[in-house]
């Protein structure tokens, strides 16, 4: 069936839902609303309000309730209506529910999702990609899907994992993609990379919406006969050090790509990793294109000098090409 | 300088009475109960004046009022009476133990004490049955020995020893256990707990049972966020959520008038639509009738109380403050209304159920158990370096996730999946 990645998601929670009662939703607006992108919409009809809870406004008593819950062997899922606000619970998430397990042994099953990304206008209250507060925080899992796909099949398996999952959904593509979705019960494994496109000529290590814009470049670059790698990291913690190697063994030439602020980003973390994994094989020095080390502004022709752009990526493969 | 000084802050606690309300000629006056259980009630105000050009705290108030006795419980049986008194007992002589091993340098980091409120910390956790939860603060050393944790693992994580709970990875009342004992750890930041508990509650309450599920906060804690996220969140949710305020008038350094303005923290209860209760906290017998009380209503499903327990933190925040910062006057104030000293008083002089030489048998016997603790956990190995490791995830089987009390009864409705998209934010 033909999914958007917002439907594919919808799928993927009512399933696990359907297959398991120890799941539950919990949440603002998320019920008779639907949730504030609609990705709960008709849940409170299926699975009642006791499974689809309306909570207040307020996000630390979200999580410590998930979190609660989840001490009893329940397995919540909790939203965000954007990421940039579970900065209102990053003490519970980083101090209470991220060191549980290696601290008193408690297991914590809870999905933490939401949308997150810019590209649609929202200012810098609604466009943030947040991960990287989370992925400098050993306790917790992030994923982030670029694909209708892999949205549906890690949702499922966030909500099976044994650990607290931060699901970054990027709200740019929740209905500007649409793809083949196997109505049949699949997962996609967290922490494991895929090779978006196969190439010889250099590597994009990438994720999220940015999988998109490189392989909008992989298809120009292509017509002047440079062919680039795309790897969709798709889980940004833990991240597939094997995946990051073995593309820069076959190619030779990286760029880091990331939607979020240059300074204490992944691609800072990513060259560690080729640093450390496959340094002898470089050919190049490693590039990364970032946003700005700004916040996100408003205002769309700001917005879009902001982000990194399909024309960036062209002119810095052309240049590394030629390294 | 201004020829007239006056506190910049005015602290008087009777602030609710005096001030007039702007009222208009046909307004209706809505008024709300907080039950107050004790037998006396103190009133003293705490604020900092300039003497000699240093500020200080001064209390004023009559401190010199008699030692108000215990209240008869309305539920305790004598042999419960007792076992509370025996878990009080050992509270107290376990910290004292840790407060000696720390002298002897054998403490990694500090030590915090319950000191002046055992009978808050043990008789509301003896409220609780086996399946039902708790979350300990700091000072709640007591609660987890009544949970069934023995003082060696107190002992043993002050020690950061291997044999820990928590394996030497986290210090104090810092563990639990999801298992057998229903104990939530505690972290270090305030008011946590409060949504986490509530949330318990919810586990189970979707499993089919409703249970008592308690935590606690101080009158510094209570002034975090989070505190009322949380208990906003139980009293929404209508959880059988029980809170122990514990107002033991210092946070840290801060007495408990510059952090809130109302006259009691029960009254809080108001605002969030639940019941408030005051109690005295160093009367074991009001603690548990008002834990009691709070966890049948949780267990009838009739959502959180708010319990307001006023006692005083009789140490400093941990061993390496001497608390200096304490008007001595409030000291010897409550010194006088030591908890352990009025029950052991209430037991063997007024109530006779304890003869002096049972109660010197219970002492040497709570004595002989710390010893033997005390030398199991002193003599246990400190954890390998490399043990450090494993253990930030759950991976490998390590636990096995399912339903504590039953799995949830599930109820579906007739509708499907919806395909439709409607209108929604920011496209």
């Amino acid at each position: 069936m033909q999914l958007t990645y917002l439907e594919a998601i919808r799928q993927g929670i009512w399933e696990e839902m359907e297959r398991d009662p120890s799941v539950f939703c919990i949440g603002e607006d998320i019920g008779i609303y639907g949730g504030a992108f609609k990705v709960t919409d008709g849940f409170i009809d299926r699975f009642g309000p006791e499974r689809v809870i309306d909570t207040p406004i307020a996000e630390q008593a979200i999580v410590g309730a998930a979190f609660g819950a989840s001490l009893t062997g329940m397995r919540p899922v909790a939203e965000f209506q954007f990421m940039d606000f579970i900065g209102c619970a990053f003490n519970q998430i980083s101090n209470m529910v991220a060191k549980a397990h290696y601290r008193w042994g408690a297991p914590a099953p809870l999905v933490l999702r939401g949308p997150s990304g810019g590209n649609v206008h929202g200012g810098p209250f609604h466009s943030q990609n947040p991960e990287m507060w989370f992925v400098h925080n050993p306790g917790l899992k992030v994923v982030c899907p670029s694909s209708a796909y892999d949205a549906k099949g890690l949702i499922k398996a966030a909500i099976r994992d044994n650990n607290p999952v931060i699901f970054f959904e990027h709200k740019y593509l929740y209905r500007r993609i649409k793809e083949e979705v196997p109505p049949d019960d699949y997962i996609v494994p967290i922490g494991k990379a895929r090779v978006a496109r196969q190439g010889r000529d250099l590597s994009v290590i990438t994720y999220a919406a940015m999988v998109h814009t490189a392989l909008e470049a992989a298809e120009q670059l292509a017509k002047e006969g440079i062919e680039i790698e795309v790897v969709d990291l798709r889980t940004v913690s833990p991240l597939d050090r094997d995946a990051i190697a073995s593309t820069v063994r076959k190619t030779n030439k990286v760029i880091l790509l990331h939607e979020h602020a240059r300074t204490g980003g992944l691609a800072g973390e990513i060259s560690a990793i080729i640093n450390e994994e496959a340094f002898e094989d470089l050919d190049g020095p490693i590039i990364r294109i970032t946003s700005l080390d700004t916040p996100v502004p408003f205002s769309p022709p700001q917005e879009e000098f902001f982000l990194p752009k399909v024309s960036d990526v062209v002119r810095e493969a052309r240049k590394l090409r030629a390294y | 300088m201004p020829k007239k000084t006056k506190p910049f802050r005015k602290t008087t606690h009777s602030n609710s009475s005096n001030s007039k309300p702007l009222k208009p000629a046909n307004a209706q006056t809505r008024t709300y109960e907080i039950p107050d259980h004790r037998l006396e009630r103190p009133n003293f105000t705490v604020r900092q004046v300039r003497k000699d050009d240093q500020v200080r705290y001064e209390v004023t108030g009559d401190v010199s009022a008699p030692v108000p006795p215990i209240r008869e419980s309305k539920y305790l049986t004598k042999p419960q009476h007792i076992e509370i008194y025996r878990w009080m007992l050992l509270n107290r002589k376990m910290e004292a133990a840790l407060e000696n091993l720390y002298k002897q340098s054998k403490v990694v980091g500090g030590v915090y004490f319950g000191l002046g409120q055992e009978a808050c910390s043990c008789a509301s956790a003896y409220a609780l049955s086996k399946d039902e939860w708790l979350g300990p603060m700091i000072r709640n050393q007591g609660s987890l020995l009544v949970r069934g944790f023995p003082a060696r693992d107190v002992m043993m994580q002050y020690m950061a020893k291997a044999g820990s709970p928590t394996k030497g990875r986290d210090a104090s009342s810092h563990f639990g256990d999801i298992q057998d004992r229903n104990v939530v750890a505690p972290i270090s930041t305030l008011g946590d707990l409060i949504p986490v508990l509530a949330g318990v509650a919810l586990g189970a309450r979707l499993q089919g049972k409703n249970i008592a599920v308690m935590t606690y906060i101080g009158d510094g804690g209570q002034s975090t966020g989070v505190t009322y996220e949380g208990l906003n969140f139980a009293a929404v949710q209508n959880l059988g959520l029980v809170l122990f305020v514990e107002n033991n008038l210092w946070g840290y350094s801060t007495p408990s008038d510059m952090q809130f303005r109302v006259k009691d923290l029960a009254e809080r209860a108001i605002a969030y639509g639940i019941p408030g209760v005051i109690i005295d906290g160093t009367d074991a017998c009001q603690v548990y009738d008002a834990a009691h009380e709070a966890c049948e209503r949780a267990r009838r499903g009739e959502g959180p109380t708010l319990i307001e327990a006023k006692m005083m933190r009789m140490k400093g925040h941990a061993i390496h403050d001497a608390a200096e910062y304490v008007p001595k006057p409030l000291f010897e104030y409550w010194k006088k209304r030591d908890c352990i000293t009025r029950f052991e008083n209430y037991l063997v002089n007024v109530k006779r159920w304890l003869t002096p030489e049972e109660n010197r048998q219970l002492v040497q016997d709570v004595d002989r158990q710390l010893e033997a603790d005390r030398d199991a956990a002193v003599s246990s190995p400190m954890p390998a370096p490399e043990t450090a490791v494993p253990g930030a995830y759950c991976e490998n089987g390590c636990h096995t996730i399912k339903p504590k009390y039953a799995m949830p009864k599930v109820r579906l409705g007739k509708s499907g999946l919806k395909r439709s998209e409607a209108a929604v934010h920011l496209k």
